[in-house]
């Protein structure tokens, strides 16, 4: 590939100041070969990492960047999704009808194996210990028939990956681990004193005008940056699940209960199958991991069925026999059947597995020559299906500040360039992280007047319908 | 836009007894009975039942009929529920929800239990039976709690209190059951009981005295320091040592009420004929 005639510009404009000096500089002892210097380095091959690059090279503005993607997995087996049939992944997000938009655009999205995304239409969501609720519905916004796409990551990955490599031109450099990152030197020709310098395993070393991080909640790229997170650990666990339903719906709904150990949630997928998401202590977690498929699934239904009382006595209190106990509680325990999602038959084998909950948000979202997306930027709750949605905002916004630079003709890893992508997306993200946040707050406690209080506020919101449509506009991305 | 498909049609309903705790209704409108002898009530008429059964109890207390229906008037919304999680937190109280055991005459071998040694739970209980001249029979049916669960944990708190009273020692006469009342209300939070406290008003001036100085205040420590006396499976405890389950339960015996009274009325006797009338 030609050289970036820009990105010679900016290290050769030391030359003049430089050489009246040159007896008495150092040079770094080999010149840095130009086929390693990048204009954008992405670390992070997730959902992220991914779409960026592939909004990179398709804007016609920003497709003349040299682009370069390094991922520590081996992304060979994720590039052709070919799950086993009848199986999903555990590894599921709500995408909203924003994020889609944004993926069609990139041209990702022609890639997806639709058979295995399921959009649903409805939302049930209900307060566990009064059973207050408040149901979604699409009719209520014409508009946006649809609420939210369940989507597998790998699937996502997959069709990215695909869009790369349609577009080509962008280096993926996989089963690349991050080594070390640290700032160029001077070698007389360019000056890369001021430009990150990414070392892989392979011993390779790239030079990035504009290094991203996208390298989730722990990343490196932060670290190099010196930029600090705030926030809290939740104390929770999410235990997530591929389960096989009983009654199958035509329009798929979305039920979410609040317990007071942690909201779960039961989100459809293609045919007869579900995926479920149960934040809760770690002792429960990993009771509930240590359980046979059986008393699983009895589990599973009991989140959506019986008190918080019966499901505390059962976690703590039972090894062997849940399933009966479940049966016996289920014939005595009174149940709305609006709310009631389908039975619970099935859970995948395997497919049990718990990650902690934390909350966190970067103090910047960049740096000189850095900048930081997705999970790198924030990690948030799962209770509103948001992550994923927000590092998408994230890209989008980045694009759209990259575009301008690179049309303004500025250098696209300066502060200056950077700003409008700091400024644009920090406030949104760190609202939506409060309220994702107090409603975790609010929802773990069973104290009455609390319950009170919140089930009075939840059945008035219920009986808006306007305020609902609302609700769901902003949530779908409009 | 296509017509929205019967989803909720799809999906057994659930049976009548269990949905009817979510859905309001009016006088003209009244779902049937979850249980035989339920009686569903609007709010008003709750409201209305409850203030009228605490005017007639408190005037007459020998009306079984109105203490009965105050409490269960009384008992939602929060009282009954919280009864009946503190007996799903505990293995027992489960195994009684479970299994739903019945104290009647004919379930209760009172013959068998005249039998057995003395000191245990079941001759205790037949002996104040007898003192007292009272049977397990005379418990009304449970009619105005709607939810079926609900409605046997207040049948079983009802057929259970002639054993706290054996387990207390406490006479069934106004002043004793005061008393316990007051330590059922402590132990079980059951708001009529509560209520009932209110009943020290009507009592004789020296009953007064001694209920204020000895017997509330043993019924608060006890009431709130003891187990939950609603999670005693009795039927399994006919056996055991009273002494040793007062033990396990944390609860200390008040002073003999029968004898304490039998004393006060020959005191003051003795001097009523010391001081002749004027």
């Amino acid at each position: 590939m030609p050289p970036n005639h820009l990105l010679r510009l900016t290290a050769l404009r030391r030359l003049n100041s430089t050489s009246l000096r040159l007896s008495q500089r150092s040079y770094a002892t080999t010149p840095f070969p130009e086929q390693d210097i990048y204009d954008v380095v992405i670390v992070g091959g997730g959902p992220a990492g991914l779409s960026l690059a592939s909004a990179l090279r398709s804007s016609s503005v920003t497709n003349k960047l040299k682009v370069a993607l390094i991922e520590g997995q081996d992304l060979g087996p994720q590039k052709p999704y070919k799950p086993k049939p009848g199986t999903f992944s555990n590894r599921v997000s709500s995408l909203t009808p924003g994020s889609v938009r944004f993926l069609e655009n990139i041209g990702a999205w022609k890639h997806i194996q639709e058979e295995r995304v399921q959009d649903y239409h409805g939302m049930k969501v209900w307060d566990g210990v009064s059973n207050a609720k408040i149901i979604f519905s699409s009719d209520l916004l014409p508009t946006a028939p649809t609420i939210a796409y369940m989507c597998e990551n790998l699937n996502l990955v997959s069709s990215l990956l695909s869009r790369l490599d349609e577009l080509g031109s962008t280096e993926i450099l996989d089963k690349a681990r991050v080594e070390g990152i640290e700032y160029g030197q001077d070698d007389g020709e360019l000056d890369l004193t001021s430009w990150p310098v990414v070392t892989v395993s392979s011993g390779r070393k790239l030079a990035a005008r504009l290094l991203v991080g996208a390298d989730g909640a722990n990343s490196p790229v932060r670290t190099f940056a010196g930029i600090e997170t705030r926030g809290w650990d939740y104390g929770r666990h999410g235990v997530v699940a591929t389960l096989r339903i009983e009654d199958v719906e035509q329009r798929k709904q979305a039920y979410q209960r609040f317990l007071p150990t942690g909201p779960v949630a039961l989100l459809p997928l293609p045919g007869d199958f579900a995926t479920m998401v149960w934040s809760t202590t770690p002792q429960y977690a990993a009771k509930l991991k240590s359980l046979s498929p059986t008393d699983f699934a009895a589990m599973a239904n009991a989140a959506f069925r019986l008190s918080h009382v019966d499901l505390k006595y059962i976690l703590e209190n039972m090894t062997s026999g849940l399933a009966e106990e479940v049966s016996w509680r289920e014939s005595a325990t009174p149940r709305d059947p609006a709310l009631t999602p389908t039975h619970i038959v099935d859970v995948q084998a395997g497919s049990v597995a718990s990650f902690p909950l934390k909350m966190r948000h970067a103090d910047s979202y960049i740096s000189e020559r850095i900048a930081l997306i997705g999970d790198a930027a924030h990690s948030v709750h799962p209770l509103a299906g948001q992550g994923l949605n927000q590092g998408i905002g994230d890209v989008q916004s980045l694009v759209r500040t990259l575009e301008h630079a690179v049309q303004h003709g500025q250098d696209v890893g300066s502060l200056l360039s950077l700003e409008p992508y700091y400024s644009e997306q920090y406030l949104k993200n760190h609202m939506l992280m409060g309220v994702v946040d107090k409603l975790h707050m609010l929802y773990g406690t069973t104290s009455p007047p609390v319950v009170a209080v919140r089930s009075l506020g939840l059945s008035a919101v219920n009986a808006l319908d306007g305020l609902k449509s609302f609700i769901m506009g902003r949530a779908a991305g409009r | 836009m296509s017509p929205i498909p019967p989803t909720i049609a799809l999906r057994p309903l659930a049976p009548p007894h269990l949905r009817i705790a979510v859905r309001g209704f009016s006088v003209l409108s009244r779902p049937p009975p979850a249980y035989p002898h339920h009686v569903p009530l609007t709010t008003p008429e709750r409201i209305l039942l409850g203030a009228g059964s605490a005017i007639v109890s408190l005037i007459n207390p020998r009306r079984a009929d109105m203490i009965a229906t105050c409490g269960e008037t009384t008992a939602t919304p929060y009282f009954i529920y919280r009864l009946r999680d503190a007996m799903l937190s505990d293995p027992v109280g489960r195994r009684i929800l479970k299994d739903r055991p019945r104290i009647t005459s004919k379930s209760l071998n009172l013959e068998k239990m005249r039998a057995m040694r003395d000191g245990t739970v079941g001759r205790e209980y037949v002996r104040w039976l007898d003192r007292e001249g009272v049977s397990p029979d005379t418990r009304t049916q449970v009619r105005y709690i709607d939810d079926p669960e609900c409605a046997y944990v207040m049948q079983r708190y009802r057929e259970c209190h002639d054993f706290y009273h054996a387990l207390t020692g406490l006479p069934v006469v106004r002043e004793g059951e005061v008393a316990l009342k007051a330590f059922e209300f402590c132990n079980t939070l059951i708001p009529m009981t509560g209520l009932s406290m209110f009943a020290a008003v009507t009592l004789k001036k020296d009953e007064k005295k001694r209920i204020w100085d000895t017997y509330f205040p043993w019924a608060i420590r006890n009431g709130l320091q003891s187990k939950e006396v609603i999670n005693i499976y009795w039927e399994e405890e006919l056996e055991t040592d009273v002494v040793a389950l007062r033990e396990r339960l944390g609860i200390e015996m008040p002073p003999d009420m029968r004898q304490t009274r039998a004393a006060a009325r020959k005191a003051k006797k003795k001097t009523e004929k010391t001081a002749p009338p004027a």
